[in-house]
């Protein structure tokens, strides 16, 4: 194939325009005529038994058109993510703070926030679980009754790891413990709903996964799916939080309660209350080695704090244990993962689903490993690094794992790692100066045995203009321009002549949800294949039109080519006299993520098997009087397989890290029996612009093999992966202190272990 | 509680509203103007998303209540264009991917519109100070930074002081 006019460059996204000039709409900016206000009252405690519920003062009050609660769902009461024990509509415990007992939708703000207070509960306080590991024992309260708390315990086992630990010659054995995150996209949840005119519900949603909403709103309203459309508008940030259901179910049971039009938005507060957080694990990690650093053995004790609802907890356990070994090779490992019940926050998907969670106890321990056997934190990765070909305990075959060392190479080189001693490394009395790397991998992609499809519909008119039509949503992550890239890339013609359709049930088929960096992979692939059937009927046209053999004819910038010189004919021509005689240029597909079936062991369930292996280096300046880090450079390397889009793919690896120098330093839900004491923006401490470092990046551009559109990947996930660990080892080698605790706040830091000899 | 009459100019237009006294300009944007692209991202001062300017300067309009601008101008990112032709740096935002999902996009723009209004040259710290109330999650504000760079240097080269750098 010839040079790429498309992919590869810089290019702005469709819809560009719309958002700097502000006319982008996300779902608060949505109106329509007679558009009722929704609300929903949530739960003061953690747990509480509803000793009456009444709303009739509430019902009756003037410009109320809805109050709702349980007993008014004519469907299933119950989110479905993986299982239906979120309730919508608390129907007589609430379970934790951000359980929902009733909805409103009112004429205006006013008048829904009266209808809320005039809404009679009487809650029966009920003492609360707040700890898992209390929770976990026999005999303990149970968070919901009749269900263990315990919500899920599995085992995996590969290798012998006992023998293992048994013969080596270090066994390091370390606790850690991470904390509850917030995603904190910038744009609350929120859904429209309205009455269509079939009689069906449409719901404008904030969402990562349209289709799977929309079964979640039939379900509810007791529809078939075939009456409820979703539709997305612009969103406003996601990561993870907005895969599962939020109030978009809501406001479809509003509106078909109201026969009116609800808006349906969450404060700031409400959002940090009530939707899934990153899990809080607790991980004893035990690595053994030989005295040369070869891992030997890896056994690990994932405990997560769930909250009481399952939501993605197996999900995020599962790949928490899938990548708990990182990328090394290493045959045996043990894994327990435990997911247990408790009245704090719920807990699901967030960015890299579980992985951050590992990669900061693996590559933590790889130092603390490296410190006892004196070795470098390089060379002892370098060691044990996975290749291409390498068999993981899991069973998985890496396919192409070069990046693997590559950046690590890469990163070293750039931050002269070898010179690092002779950085000034007390710039002052009270300054400590330190560096630390870490390198992880993810998989993209759902996992083997899972559903990972998805379709999309192209239509290309007389004109020569195009209309793609994807489920798949768009977040910000830039699905929509990569879909774009590969469709003008592939017909010949500008990116200015294809429209995309942002998802709408109605309208574009299905592609599952945004998540797992699985869409310019899986939706990449429905694009090229549905491009390149409408190329083939043009090409086929054209070679009739010039009696020139069909395979010296493209299509490139807007003209037929011939043996790659432009022809006369235009792409619109060729359109053109499809739409006359009546070729169609229309096509539809749907394109499965297909397995490899020459890996006969694989033995790890949902095992991904395309990785995105990244390397990140920090360096720090830690104050030994405050305790304060501050994170001076930050070298990222990141194999992205192929650049489809690079500013999409430089700008997840660099908001990635933003999030992830977060993640390390400052963000922290403060939890105390189960209320949340920091719900704001204020007090739940983001990194701004002057807390990032000017980033150092290289993108590699490793083509990967296996089921992606021009050796391309999806990366999103990896770039906020190693940033907690590389500054954890940073700050270990500042100050010769290990931390084991996310985040590294001051007062973790503090005391700094010679901080004596900065004293007077 | 009684609504009361506020007269201001928004993007050059001069507008009338009636509002409670206690609704913020954010709230009188977005609900009686029909402005919806400023944004909401905290309600509380502490995100950026609905940054304005107010009488030249650059403000949250979440914690600036509806009677204060009376008699005052407001520009939105819905006035960084003039006459159907962007600002540049509503173009260099495109091109570096300075946004991704969007929603900051409104309050950061005016942030980097106000500091280039009042100078064309601003170093990477300037720019951090301007930008310093925006919150974003999404681009980690390396391509902001650059967007308000390539601007900058757009506006000089058009007013021919590029010659200097
Ligand atoms: S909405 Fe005004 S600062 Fe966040
Ligand atoms: S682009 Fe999403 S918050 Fe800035």
């Amino acid at each position: 194939m010839t040079e790429s006019a498309i992919v590869g460059q810089w290019t702005a996204a469709p819809g560009a325009e719309e958002i700097v000039t502000g006319k982008a709409r996300y779902c608060p900016d949505i109106q329509l005529p007679g558009l009722l206000c929704g609300k929903l009252l949530y739960s003061p405690h953690a747990r509480a038994r509803i000793r009456k519920l009444d709303v009739r003062k509430a019902r009756n009050m003037p410009g109320v058109f809805a109050v709702i609660t349980h007993a008014d769902i004519p469907g299933e009461n119950s989110y479905l993510y993986a299982e239906p024990d979120q309730p919508l509509l608390v129907v007589d415990e609430v379970r934790f703070q951000g359980d929902a007992v009733a909805a409103v939708a009112a004429v205006d703000e006013r008048t829904a926030d009266a209808a809320l207070a005039a809404i009679e509960v009487e809650y029966q306080e009920l003492p609360g679980i707040f700890d898992p590991l209390e929770a976990m024992q026999p005999g303990a309260d149970q968070v919901v009754q009749g269900e263990d708390n315990v919500m899920m315990s599995q085992m995996y086992r590969a290798g012998d790891v006992e023998a293992a630990i048994a013969s080596a010659d270090v066994v390091i054995e370390n606790t850690y413990r991470t904390q509850w995150a917030e995603q904190a996209f910038l744009e609350m949840e929120g859904g429209v709903g309205l009455v269509d005119d079939e009689g069906g519900i449409t719901v404008y949603s904030s969402c990562q996964a349209p289709h799977r909403d929309r079964m979640q709103i039939a379900r509810a309203l007791a529809m078939p799916e075939s009456m409820v459309r979703v539709i997305t508008p612009y969103i406003g940030g996601a990561f993870g939080a907005k895969d599962e259901a939020h109030v978009q179910i809501h406001a479809g049971l509003l509106a078909h309660a109201a026969q009116r039009p609800v808006h349906l938005i969450r404060e700031r507060r409400e959002s940090m209350l009530t939707h899934v957080k990153r899990h809080p694990m607790i991980i004893d990690y035990t690595t053994a080695a030989t005295k040369e650093g070869k891992l030997l053995a890896v056994k690990a004790r994932v405990i997560a704090d769930a909250g009481p609802y399952t939501n993605s907890t197996h999900e995020v356990l599962n790949k928490c244990g899938e990548f708990i070994g990182g990328p090394y090779k290493v045959e045996n490992v043990e894994v327990e993962k435990i997911g247990v019940r408790t009245n704090n926050p719920i807990t699901g998907a967030f960015r890299g689903f579980g992985a951050p969670q590992a990669a900061f106890v693996y590559e933590s321990q790889m130092d603390d490993l490296a410190r006892k056997l004196g070795m470098d934190p390089l060379a002892i990765r370098l060691l044990n690094g996975v290749e291409t070909g390498t068999k993981m305990y899991t069973g998985v075959v890496i396919r192409e794992g070069t990046a693997m060392k590559a950046s690590l190479n890469k990163a070293a080189e750039m931050i002269e790692w070898e010179k690092r001693d002779q950085v000034e490394r007390r710039p002052a009395r009270h300054l400590r100066r330190g560096f630390g790397m870490a390198t992880i991998l993810k998989g993209s992609g759902l996992g083997r045995g899972l559903a990972d499809h998805a379709g999309v519909v192209l239509e290309m008119h007389r004109d020569g203009s195009v209309v793609l039509q994807s489920g798949a949503a768009d977040m910000g992550q830039g699905i929509v321009t990569v879909m774009a890239q590969l469709a003008a890339e592939r017909l010949g013609i500008g990116m200015s002549s294809v429209r995309v359709v942002r998802a709408d049930t109605a309208k574009s088929p299905d592609a599952g949800a945004s998540c797992a960096s699985r869409q310019a992979m899986v939706s990449g692939n429905a694009v090229l294949e549905a491009a390149d059937t409408i190329r083939d009927t043009l090409l086929t046209m054209a070679a009739g039109k010039t009696k020139i053999a069909r395979d010296r004819l493209d299509l490139k910038a807007g003209r037929l080519t011939v043996d790659g010189e432009p022809h006369e004919l235009t792409v619109k021509d060729l359109a053109l006299r499809a739409g006359i005689w009546g070729y169609p240029l229309h096509a539809e597909s749907l394109v499965h993520f297909e397995y490899p079936t020459d890996v006969p062991d694989v033995t790890y369930r949902f095992s991904q098997e395309v990785f995105q292996f990244c390397t990140q280096i920090a360096q720090v300046l830690v104050d030994c009087e405050t305790g304060q880090v501050t994170v001076e450079r930050l070298i990222a390397v990141h194999d992205a397989g192929k650049m489809i889009n690079p500013g999409g793919v430089y700008g997840q690896i660099e908001g990635g890290i933003a999030q992830g120098i977060g993640y390390a330093l400052t963000e922290e839900l403060i939890v105390k029996e189960g209320h949340t004491q920091n719900p704001s923006l204020e007090n739940y401490v983001i990194p701004m612009a002057f807390d990032i470092p000017e980033l150092e990046m290289e993108v590699l551009e490793i083509p990967e093999p296996l089921g992606a559109p021009l050796g391309a990947k999806g990366i999103a996930e990896s770039p906020i992966i190693p940033t907690a660990p590389a500054i954890r080892n940073a700050i270990y080698d500042a100050i010769d202190k290990p931390l084991y605790e996310l985040p590294m706040t001051a007062e973790r830091v503090l005391p700094v272990p010679d901080a004596g000899s900065i004293r007077h | 509680m009684g609504e009361m009459n506020i007269e201001f100019n928004v993007n050059g237009k001069q507008v009338r509203v009636s509002a409670e006294p206690n609704k913020t300009l954010l709230y009188v944007l977005r609900g009686n103007l029909g402005l919806t692209g400023t944004k909401d991202g905290c309600s509380s001062g502490d995100c950026g998303a609905c940054v304005v300017m107010l009488d030249g300067r650059p403000v949250n309009s979440c914690m600036v209540l509806g009677p204060q601008v009376e008699g005052s101008s407001v520009v939105t990112i819905e006035g960084l264009a003039s006459n159907g032709e962007l600002h540049p740096l509503q173009r260099t935002f495109g091109e570096t991917w300075a946004f991704q999902c969007g929603f900051c996009t409104p309050g950061m723009l005016v942030s980097c519109y106000a500091l280039l209004e009042l100078n064309d040259h601003p170093s990477r710290e300037e720019i951090l100070t301007a930008i310093a109330g925006n919150f974003c999650r999404c681009t980690g504000y390396q391509a902001v930074i650059k967007a308000v760079e390539q601007a900058a240097a757009e506006l000089r080269a058009a007013k021919g002081g590029a010659g200097n750098d």
